[in-house]
C-alpha cells in the first residue's frame, strides 16, 4: 500500500516536471514584485536601432481582464531566470501552451497549426523578421477572445490590426463600402478576415487562397448569395447567379484565372457602391474598368444593366430574344419529334401487315 | 513436321538435287562434316519453301475475301444495278467541312452552356482547359465561316449549285407532300408522296442549316471580336448576341441529333447510315423509292438524248 502511494507520487512528480507550460520551480521563484521593480515604471522603454521605441512598461494590471488573467510573467516569459537579464529575453512562444492536447487547458484548435502553412507563417520560416507572429495580431498582454469587441482581432478592430503592416490596403478598405459598414457596427460586413480567412491566410496567387482568382466568386457569394443576409440591407442576390451563368462565370468555374471575377470589376479592397463616383462600376468608370481586359470599351457600353437574367422581364430586349428562341426551339422540336414518332408508327403498322 | 512425313514429289527431287550438288562439293571432306553441311543446307531450303507456301496461302485467302465482299455488295444492291451520282465532289466536301466544324463547335460549346452537367468539366479538361477549348471553338468557327462562303460561291458560280438551290426553294407541293406523308404514316392513304430531287425533309434540313449559320456566325462574330463590338455597341447588343448564340446552338444541336440523325442513321431504312456522304452515289432501287420524280426526269432526259442521237 505504502509502495503504491510512493509510486503514484513519483509519477505525478515526473509528469509535473516534464509537462511543458507548467511553471518550473526555479522560474516560479521570480515573483511579480521583482518584475515590476523595473517594468512597473511608466518610462521604462528601449530605443531600438531603427529609432522605434519599445515600451517595456508592464504591471500587475497588464493581464487583468484578459484571457491570461490567471497567468504570471514567467508563465510566458519562461526563459527569464535572472534579474537584470543578462541575455535579451526571447519572444514569447504561444505554442508553448496552445497546441492540441495541452495540459494547461489552453484553447486548442487546428487554427494555430494552419498559421504555419499560411503566407505569414511561411514568411517567418523564411526568416522575414517583419512577418507577424501570434502576438503581432492578437496583442501581447491584453489578449481578449476574438468575439469580444475589444479584441484586436475582433470584427470591428481587425482591419486596423492588419493595417499596422498593410497600411495602404487599410486606407483603401477604410473608405470602401465594407469598411464603412464595419465602422458603423454592422456585424455581417466583412473585415479583412471575412474574405481572407483567419489563420489560413494565403497569398492571392496561391491556389489554396480564398481570394485566388477562381475562388473569388465563391468567397463573395458566401454573403452575397445569401438572401437572409442580403435582404437586411436591400441588396439583390441575383448577381451571383447571373455571374455564374455569364461567360465570365462559366470560364472561371472551368478554372480560367484570366477571366473576370467579382473583384476584377468591383475592385478588391476599394469596393464602393455603384452610385459612388469613385466606384469602378460607376457608369462613368465602366469603360475604363471593362477596358482593363477589353481595350476600347466605349462610354455607350455602360448603358443598361450589367448583371442581366435573360429569364426575367427586367432584362428587356434580351428577355424577348430568349423567349423567342425558347418557343422556337420547343415548337420546332415538338413538330420534328411528332413527325419521327408518326414515321415509326407507320413503319410498325406496315411491318405487321396492317393497313 | 508434316513436310517431313509425306514428302511431295517436287520436294523429293529437290532434296536429291541438293544431295548431288553438295556431295560433289564435299567429296574430299570428312563424312561426318559433309553430312552436317548437307543437313544445314537442306534445312535452309526447307524453311525457305515453307515461308513461300505460307505467303501464297495468305494471298489466296485475301483474294477470296475480296471476292466474297464484292459478292455480298452486289447482292445487297440487287445485282448489277445502276448507281446514280447524287452529290458531286464539291458538295460532299462542303458537307464534310460543315459536319467536322459543327462537331468541334458542339463539343467545345455545349459545356459552356451547361457548365454543371457532369461531363462538361471532363470535356473542357480534355482540351487542356477552357483557354484551349475556346481556341478549338474558334477553329471550328473558322471552318464554318469558310463553309458558308464556299457554299455561297458554289450557289452562285457552279451550275450544279444553282440548279440545287432552285430545287431547294420550298414550293406548295412540299406542304402537300408533308400532309400526304403524315396521312401515309397514319395509314389513311396507301401511297407515299412522290418526291423530286429534294424531299420536304431535306429542304427543311437545308434551310435549318442556312438559318443556323446566319444566326451563329452573325452572333458569334460579336462574341469573337468582343473588343471591337464593345467599341461601337452598348452592352445589350452583346447580351442579345450571347443569348442568340447560346439558344440557337441548342436548337441546332437538337435538330441535328434528333432530326438529322433519325433521318440518316436511325431510320430503319438507313441504319446504321449509308456512305452516300462519302461517295455521293445512290442506287437505282433507292432513287426510285426516295426520289421517284427525279428518277423519271433522268430517264426522260436519257430517252430524249437517245432519240436525238438516233435522229442524227
Amino acid at each position: 500500500m505504502k509502495g503504491t502511494v510512493l509510486y503514484a507520487a513519483m509519477v505525478v512528480a515526473l509528469l509535473g516536471s516534464c509537462a511543458p507550460g507548467l511553471p518550473r520551480r526555479a522560474e516560479a521563484l521570480i515573483s511579480l514584485e521583482k518584475c515590476t521593480l523595473c517594468h512597473g515604471k511608466p518610462e521604462f522603454r528601449k530605443i531600438l536601432v531603427d529609432g522605434k521605441i519599445r515600451d517595456l512598461f508592464a504591471t500587475a494590471d497588464s493581464l487583468k481582464g484578459s484571457v491570461h488573467e490567471m497567468k504570471g510573467c514567467v508563465d510566458c516569459h519562461f526563459d527569464i531566470s535572472e534579474i537584470p537579464h543578462r541575455e535579451r529575453p526571447h519572444r514569447v512562444t504561444c505554442t508553448h501552451c496552445h497546441y492540441k492536447g495541452n495540459a494547461e487547458g489552453a484553447p486548442q484548435s487546428d487554427g494555430y497549426l494552419a498559421y504555419f502553412d499560411s503566407v505569414h507563417g511561411k514568411a517567418i520560416a523564411r526568416g522575414n523578421a517583419k512577418a507577424p507572429l501570434c502576438q503581432d495580431c492578437h496583442g501581447s498582454h491584453f489578449i481578449l477572445k476574438a468575439k469580444n469587441d475589444g479584441s484586436l482581432v475582433s470584427q470591428g478592430k481587425v482591419a486596423e490590426t492588419c493595417g499596422h503592416c498593410h497600411i495602404q490596403i487599410y486606407a483603401q478598405y477604410k473608405t470602401s463600402i465594407h469598411g464603412v459598414a464595419v465602422a458603423r457596427g454592422i456585424k455581417e460586413a466583412p473585415s479583412c478576415t471575412g474574405c481572407h480567412g483567419e489563420h489560413k491566410i494565403y497569398g492571392r496567387m496561391d491556389p489554396k487562397s480564398t481570394v485566388f482568382a477562381t475562388h473569388v466568386a465563391e468567397q463573395c457569394s458566401t454573403c452575397h448569395g445569401s438572401v437572409s443576409i442580403m435582404s437586411k440591407f436591400g441588396i439583390e442576390t441575383e448577381q451571383v447567379e447571373t455571374y455564374k451563368e455569364s461567360f465570365h462565370g462559366v470560364a472561371s468555374q472551368f478554372g480560367s484565372r484570366t477571366v473576370a471575377n467579382c473583384s476584377s470589376c468591383h475592385g478588391t479592397h476599394e469596393i464602393r457602391p455603384e452610385a459612388d463616383p469613385l466606384s469602378s462600376v460607376n457608369p462613368k468608370n465602366v469603360p475604363k474598368t471593362c477596358g482593363k481586359c477589353h481595350p476600347g470599351a466605349n462610354p455607350n457600353f455602360a448603358v443598361g444593366k450589367m448583371h442581366i437574367d435573360a429569364k426575367k422581364k427586367e432584362a428587356g430586349i434580351v428577355y424577348y430574344v430568349a423567349s423567342f428562341f425558347k418557343y422556337l426551339t420547343i415548337g420546332t422540336m415538338l413538330a420534328l419529334i411528332v413527325h419521327i414518332l408518326l414515321d415509326m408508327y407507320g413503319r410498325t403498322k406496315r411491318l405487321r401487315g396492317e393497313k | 513436321m508434316s513436310v517431313d512425313e509425306k514428302k511431295e514429289p517436287s520436294q523429293e527431287s529437290l532434296e536429291r538435287e541438293i544431295d548431288a550438288a553438295v556431295s560433289g562439293e564435299t567429296a574430299g571432306l570428312d563424312p561426318a562434316r559433309a553430312d552436317e553441311i548437307r543437313e544445314t543446307i537442306r534445312q535452309r531450303v526447307r524453311a525457305e519453301m515453307e515461308r513461300e507456301m505460307r505467303l501464297r496461302t495468305a494471298a489466296d485467302r485475301r483474294a477470296e475475301e475480296r471476292r466474297l465482299r464484292e459478292e455480298r455488295r452486289k447482292e445487297k444492291h440487287h445485282g448489277e444495278e445502276e448507281m446514280f451520282q447524287r452529290f458531286n465532289r464539291n458538295f460532299r466536301f462542303q458537307h464534310i467541312v460543315m459536319f467536322t466544324s459543327v462537331i468541334l463547335l458542339i463539343i467545345t460549346g455545349m459545356p459552356i452552356k451547361f457548365p454543371n452537367f457532369i461531363l462538361s468539366r471532363f470535356v473542357i479538361n480534355l482540351w487542356g482547359g477552357i483557354h484551349n477549348s475556346t481556341i478549338v471553338h474558334r477553329i471550328g468557327a473558322g471552318m464554318l465561316i469558310y463553309f458558308m462562303v464556299h457554299h455561297l460561291l458554289y450557289t452562285i458560280l457552279s451550275r450544279d449549285g444553282r440548279r440545287d438551290f432552285v430545287l431547294l426553294i420550298p414550293t406548295p407541293k412540299d406542304f402537300r407532300d408533308a400532309v400526304q406523308n403524315i396521312r401515309y404514316f397514319l395509314g389513311k392513304v396507301g401511297e407515299k408522296p412522290r418526291f423530286g430531287r429534294f424531299s420536304y425533309i431535306e429542304k427543311f434540313d437545308y434551310w435549318a442549316v442556312y438559318w443556323g449559320c446566319i444566326i451563329m456566325i452573325g452572333s458569334g462574330a460579336f462574341l469573337w471580336g468582343e473588343s471591337i463590338a464593345m467599341k461601337y455597341f452598348p452592352k445589350f447588343v452583346l447580351d442579345i448576341a450571347h443569348e442568340m448564340h447560346s439558344d440557337e446552338a441548342l436548337l441546332a444541336t437538337l435538330a441535328i441529333v434528333i432530326w438529322h440523325f433519325y433521318n440518316v442513321h436511325f431510320n430503319p431504312d438507313r441504319f446504321p447510315g449509308t456512305l452516300m456522304w462519302w461517295h455521293g452515289r445512290i442506287s437505282e432501287h433507292e432513287i426510285k423509292e426516295e426520289h421517284p420524280l427525279e428518277y423519271e426526269e433522268i430517264m426522260a432526259r436519257r430517252a430524249k438524248q437517245a432519240a436525238e442521237v438516233a435522229r442524227q
